[in-house]
């Protein structure tokens, strides 16, 4: 790749990533949320992958790293759905919001998301969906880069 | 003027996982030193300015979770962003 290419991937990805974030943090009012966040955040990072190469890249994105966040992010969701159940007895029930009056006021207010809005659990959806997306993403592009090696292995 | 703590914490949240990846190595002929992290954060409170009070319309008039999440990438940089040999790690 280009000297200029090399000069400029690095901050514009770290950009690209905080517009990322910022699509997430969104999620509950405007267009985009999780997915097209986390997809930003992965494009960020495959922007940095594909120009330095994987062993150049400034991001290090090891196995128990990729591991972790795609666990915390599937957990995530699944224990926040349980929350539902287990106080209001509905998969998945926005604690936050409450809107049927069913949860005890300090469980409403530990899944409030501090927002004018009063969205709830939602904000806390986005962020994980985020998380397993921007794995997800990132991971198949690293086991494409990494392809000649598997294949190799695979041959031997 | 009204400050909203979920996409400040959140947005910190998010850059700082990120931030902590970043790892150049000694070997690389990469050099990214203090002075592009110092830029990057000019540009991002520009790009921050230009978005607006985003999402919500009505607080500080910057966009408050990209300012954290870069602020949060530069922390985890900072703490934890320092070379490691690794056998674990992919690339």
């Amino acid at each position: 790749m280009s000297i200029i290419l090399k000069l400029f991937t690095f901050p514009i990805s770290l950009i690209i990533i905080c517009l990322g974030i910022n699509t997430i943090l969104g999620g509950h009012i405007t267009p985009g949320g999780g997915f097209q966040g986390g997809s930003m955040i992965a494009g960020g990072l495959i922007f940095c992958i594909v120009v330095y190469g994987l062993k150049e890249s400034p991001f290090k994105l090891s196995d128990n790293f990729l591991g972790a966040m795609e666990s915390i992010g599937a957990l995530g969701y699944v224990f926040l759905g349980l929350a539902g159940l287990v106080f209001s007895g509905f998969f998945m029930y926005n604690l936050g919001v409450d809107i049927y009056s069913i949860v005890p006021a300090s469980i409403k207010t530990i899944f409030d998301y501090p927002d004018p809005l009063n969205a709830g659990i939602i904000p806390y959806l986005n962020f994980v969906v985020g998380l397993k997306v921007l794995v997800g993403l990132s991971a198949v592009v690293i086991a494409f880069l990494e392809s000649d090696k598997i294949l190799g292995e695979d041959e031997q | 003027m009204n400050f909203y703590l979920g996409p400040i914490i959140i947005g910190f949240l998010l850059g700082f996982i990120l931030g902590t990846r970043i790892q150049i190595s000694s070997k690389s002929k990469l050099k990214f030193d203090a002075e592009i992290y110092a830029i990057v954060l000019i540009t991002a409170i520009i790009v921050a300015y230009y978005l607006g009070p985003f999402p919500y319309y009505i607080d500080v008039p910057i966009a408050s979770g990209f300012v954290s999440a870069i602020i949060g990438i530069l922390i985890g940089k900072l703490l934890f962003g320092k070379e490691k040999n690794d056998k674990n790690q992919i690339n």
